[in-house]
Formats: C-alpha cells, structure tokens, sequence
C-alpha cells in the first residue's frame, strides 16, 4: 500500500531512525480567505508553526482556547484541508500536498470522529447504511474486499464491539441515542481499521455518564486494536485521563507540547497555566464540597 | 452597579401578597409529547419543586430528563404536540397555568425570563444588541427614549461590560460567544424579573468563559436578589454555586437536597454515580489511562418506562421491590426527598 504513495526525501528525519512516529508534524500552517465578491478579503491564520509527534499506539491530545486553531490542525492531518505549508509525515510519507488519487488509500488508515453525530451522518439512513458506506468507498484501500455477507457480518461484530446491538442494523439513526449515535460514529470510523484515529471534540457535548462510558470505550479499543489517537478537546481534566501526550495551542501555534504529567504538574507557557488554573480551580471547588462534613 | 433602581421594585413580584414562604411553588407536573406515528412520550411525572426568593435552584439532569420541557413548561412555551397532562405551577399567589394570553406576556420577560443556551441563534442577527435589549423595556415599561436607552447601557455594564456604547450599536455577529451570552443575559434581567430560567447557558462556552458566566448570574443574584433556576448536565458547574440542587431521571425529579448534601453524601444511588463521574473526570495528578467509573446502560425508553424506579435496570443496589412499584418520595432526613427504597418501603 505504502509503495504507490509519495515519499519525499526529509532532512529532519535521519534513515538510521529505526521507529518512527506513526505520524510528525512539522510547521504546518493554515490560512483561510474570509470575504471576497463584495467585501474586503482578509486572510486568517488559523494554523501557524505546529509541531509534534505521535507515537504508534499513543494519544496526543490537542488543547486550547476555542479559535485556537485546533480543529484546524484535525481537517488538515485528515486532508479535509490542504495546508498552506509544512510536512504530515504518516508512516513514512508526507501527505501535507499529495493529491487526491494518493489520498483515497490513506483514508482509511486515518479516519476522524466529528463532535456532532447527528450532523455528521445521513439522517435517511440506517445503522448499517452508516457502516456500510465506508467498506464500500474504501474497497481499494482493504486488503480484503468484504462481499455483501462479509459486509455484514463485519458490520455486525463492529457494532458488537462498541457496544451496539447487533440486531439493531437495521434501525433507522433517528431512533438512536445520542450516546448510541457517538458509539455508531466510532464504528464507522472504525470499520475501516485505520491506524490514527482523529477526535475533534467527540467527547464534548455528551452526558457526563456517557462521556465517562465513550471514554472507557475508547481506553478498551485502543488496547485492543493497539490504536493512535489525536484527541482535539478543550478539556483538560478529561484529556488528562486519556493522554500521553499533550500540546497546547493558542492563536494557531502550539506553545507547549510535553508528557501529560509534566503539563498538569510543571506547565511552562501562560496559556497552558491559565487552562490549568480553570481546572484546579473547578477540581478544588469539587473537593471542597465532596468532602463529608 | 450603583445607584438606585431605577425601576423601582418589581410590581407583581415576590413579597408583596405571596400566602407562603415559596415564590415560585411546581407542584405534581406532569407534561406528555404526543405524535401521530409513535406511542405518546411522558417526558414530566409528577415533578413537584419549591423555590425561594433569591434562591439559586440547579436542575441536574442528563439529555431526555425532563429538564428542558420543565423549563418550557414554566415559561408556558411547550410545543403544541405537547400537553399538560397535570399538576399546578403557583407564581406568587397566582396558578402560572390558568393566566389568560395577556397577563402571560405580561408577566413572560418581566417576572419570568429565560437565558437561552444558544444566544447565536435566539438573537436577531439584522437588529443591534441595543435595539433588542430595548425592545423588552418597551414591551413591559414606558419609558422615554432617552430613558430606555439609558437603562439598555445600564443593563449592559451590569453583566460586565466595560464599554457598553459601543456594543449596544453592535450586532451579534460582531461579538464574540461570550459576549453574545452576556447580551441575552442583559436581555433576560433588562426588567428585573425576580426569576431566571437559564437552561445550559454555558454549554457552548469553554471552561474558563463558563466560569465567567456563573460568576455573572451570581451577581445578578446578589444585586436584585433574583432567584435562578439553572438547568444543566454538568454537576460541576452547579458545586458552590446553586443553594439546592434537583436531580431529575426520566422525568421525575429524584433527590433533592443542598448543594453540600448532594457532593457530599448523595442519597440516591443515581446521584452517587453521577457524583462520583464528577469526580474522577476532575484534574487529578498520574491518572492516564484509567477507566472512569461509569454507570452502565443507557436510560430507559420514554415511550415505555418501566413500571417500578426507572433508574433500576442501571442501577447497583437494587432491589426486588424496586421493579414492581416506584418508590414515592422518602424522607430520610428532613426536607430531603429521595425516591429511593433504600429509604423506606
């Protein structure tokens, strides 16, 4: 698969480096063209100078403010954008500018869980309409081509695995929950077996109990599927518990990106002390009250 | 803010002929969605709630509880596939729910107002922010132009704002989330209502401008002793904040009780997971990759709840009984309702 890709000679990753990140990220840098016709063009600088690494089998998290950027920096490692410049070495490639056709067979090595389920799927749908999409447009990139049994019964132990009823394939998604639609988002972006799994704010806007529930879920394929996750989230107590790795962003630049300890206990830059100062400072209003008196 | 009122004391507010020590008094509510092409949904049962003058009452519920419909069934603004099915809801000394069209808009944005969640979408994007602070004042107040004028700026350096010129010839587009909040909390209290509806005003905000927000209406509270009835997902947001705290499950209210009692030592077992999730989704040091403990399950059908405790398929401690009958409010300690048999049989 990996042959009829674009590999470009890089001078900051040596050939002697045996194990490579799963995915580098090198300056990347995003502007969008806001106005135009009638109005004044301005250009914007969402992304600028971001920079990290993810291990294979690891969670990078990306915090910050909103505006931040970090959405920014998931449409563009998925190629839902083309940045402007820098390198998205995956594996051993760079897919910063390669082009559509090299595209399709990364899709599913890279797929993106989007915060809103129900805006992200056909609402004409059934589950296993959902599912089915996927395998279909990703046939090239499979290694085996799933045949309408297969499809089905892979369709159905997916399900299984994230938590779904099998027998509710073919129950329309208006009749799921929105915790049921989270975990139907995850299958689909699952099916397909990618390597790097990008969360923009999937956790967000969920119920505290199905938050915690899709978070387990998550810590459980991870293992089993020995999964990379970029975690984009404006949470940091909750980025905390899933992490190894976090990077904290403000105005388009990543300003710190270190181990999540080292963030939580010795944080160097202003933005990622004010971010930890709102949840200490919620953690401890918590502790006070918890406390039996 | 400083100087005198200019408004004067609310006319119909609380205080003045409340027979009882409650300023807004729910009792027994219950609200049924009906549609053509599926079974009838209750998404209210029997939700009975007292709040005091100045009191901050959070409703702590996760999505299909109930909360929102309550909040809509307090403002008289269910949808019409909606009906009321039962119950009182006593403002003062008047039943909300037999007020003619007329008093009600009297009374809707005067005495009772609603902070919405999304201010994007419930402010008019072709009007500036001061034109539509006004127009509530011209729908309850007459007062001259100049005078409006002066209470929309007044209203707008209340919740903050430190130029309050140039943002009342401002649109909502040009502000940001935050602001946009404060604007439609600007709106909400332009009349002095001695009650605020805030349902989720704080979800589409980060962390720290959430902080800001609850600080806010807090203000707001000690300023013109309005009493506040927060309606949101998140136990966190309510710890040191409300005075009391309503948990709802499936559209019955199932333990209230005071802040402090519900973080320290909730009562029932919905409550407990739900406080302990709280908990450990809190900053804490070296916890990667540790499973939070979450409550299994999803919450029942609304189109068939079971017919004891509707929490009890998820729940840890149940019991035979617990499945047969719902558990009618117990009083394990005083004014402390938990429906629950743990609590009594």
């Amino acid at each position: 698969m990996e042959s009829n890709l674009p590999t470009y000679s890089t001078p900051n990753l040596s050939k002697a480096e045996t194990s490579y990140p799963l995915l580098r990220v090198i300056n990347l840098s995003k502007q969008y063209v806001r106005g135009g016709l009638w109005r004044k063009r301005v250009s914007i600088s969402a992304a600028a100078a971001v920079s990290f690494d993810i291990a294979r089998g690891q969670t990078l998290a990306v915090v910050g403010p909103s505006g931040s950027g970090k959405s920014t920096v998931a449409r563009c490692i998925t190629r839902l954008e083309r940045p402007d410049s820098g390198h998205i070495f995956f594996e051993d490639s760079d897919i910063a500018q390669a082009d559509s056709t090299y595209l399709l067979s990364y899709r599913s090595s890279i797929q993106i869980v989007f915060q809103d389920p129900v805006t992200s799927m056909n609402p004409r749908f059934s589950a296993r309409e959902v599912l089915e999409e996927p395998l279909l447009l990703a046939r090239s990139a499979l290694s085996s081509r799933p045949g309408r049994t297969n499809r089905l019964d892979l369709i159905r132990s997916q399900m299984a695995e994230v938590g779904l009823s099998p027998d509710w394939t073919d129950r329309s998604i208006l009749h799921f929950s929105g915790g049921q639609l989270q975990r139907l988002a995850l299958a689909r972006a699952l099916i397909v077996r990618p390597k790097l799994l990008v969360l923009d704010e999937a956790l967000s806007g969920l119920d505290l109990s199905t938050q915690a529930q899709i978070a387990n879920l998550l810590l459980d394929l991870q293992a089993a599927h020995t999964l990379t996750y970029l975690l984009v989230s404006h949470d940091l107590a909750l980025v905390a518990r899933l992490a190894d790795v976090i990077a904290v962003m403000s105005d388009g630049r990543t300003v710190e990106v270190g181990a999540t300890h080292q963030i939580t206990s010795r944080p160097a830059h202003a933005v990622t002390q004010n971010l930890l100062a709102a949840a200490t400072a919620s953690a401890a209003r918590f502790a006070a009250l918890a406390r039996p008196s | 803010m400083d100087g005198p009122n200019p408004i004067g004391p609310n006319p119909i507010g609380p205080g003045n002929d409340a027979p009882n020590q409650y300023f807004l008094d729910i009792h027994d509510l219950a609200v049924t969605y009906s549609s053509r092409n599926s079974p009838p949904i209750n998404a209210l049962d029997g939700v009975s709630l007292q709040l005091r003058t100045g009191e901050i009452l959070g409703i702590l519920g996760e999505s299909g509880s109930g909360k929102s419909t309550l909040a809509a069934a307090l403002l008289r603004s269910l949808p019409s596939h909606a009906t009321r099915t039962g119950g009182s809801v006593f403002v003062g000394n008047r039943d909300l729910l037999q007020l003619s069209a007329r008093d009600l808009r009297s009374l809707r944005g005067r005495e009772i107002s609603l902070i919405p969640q999304d201010p994007a979408l419930s402010l008019n994007p072709v009007l500036t922010v001061g034109s539509q602070i006004a127009e509530v004042l011209r729908a309850h107040l007459s007062l001259r132009v100049p005078q409006r004028r002066e209470r929309v700026l007044l209203s707008l350096r209340e919740v903050g704002f430190d130029r309050p010129q140039e943002i009342y010839s401002a649109y909502p587009h040009q502000l940001s989330g935050g602001q946009r909040q404060r604007v439609a909390i600007a709106q909400a209290v332009a009349c002095r209502p001695s009650l605020l509806i805030a349902d989720e005003p704080t979800s589409k905000l980060d962390a720290t401008l959430q902080a800001e927000i609850v600080e806010l209406l807090q203000r707001i509270r000690q300023l013109h002793r309005t009493a506040i009835l927060l309606i949101t997902h998140e136990p966190s947001l309510l710890a040191g904040f409300a005075d009391r705290i309503a948990v709802m499950y499936a559209g019955r209210i199932v333990e209230v009780a005071t802040c402090a009692q519900i973080f320290s030592r909730p009562l029932h077992p919905y409550t407990a997971a739900l406080v302990r999730i709280a908990g450990s989704s809190m900053l804490q040091a070296s916890t990667t990759r540790v499973r939070l403990p979450a409550i299994d399950g999803d919450p029942p059908n609304p189109t068939a709840f079971p017919p004891g405790c509707r929490f009890e398929p998820r729940c840890a401690e149940r019991m035979e009984i617990c499945s047969r009958r719902y558990p009618t409010s117990f009083l394990p300690e005083p004014s402390r309702p938990v429906d629950c048999f743990k609590y009594g049989e």
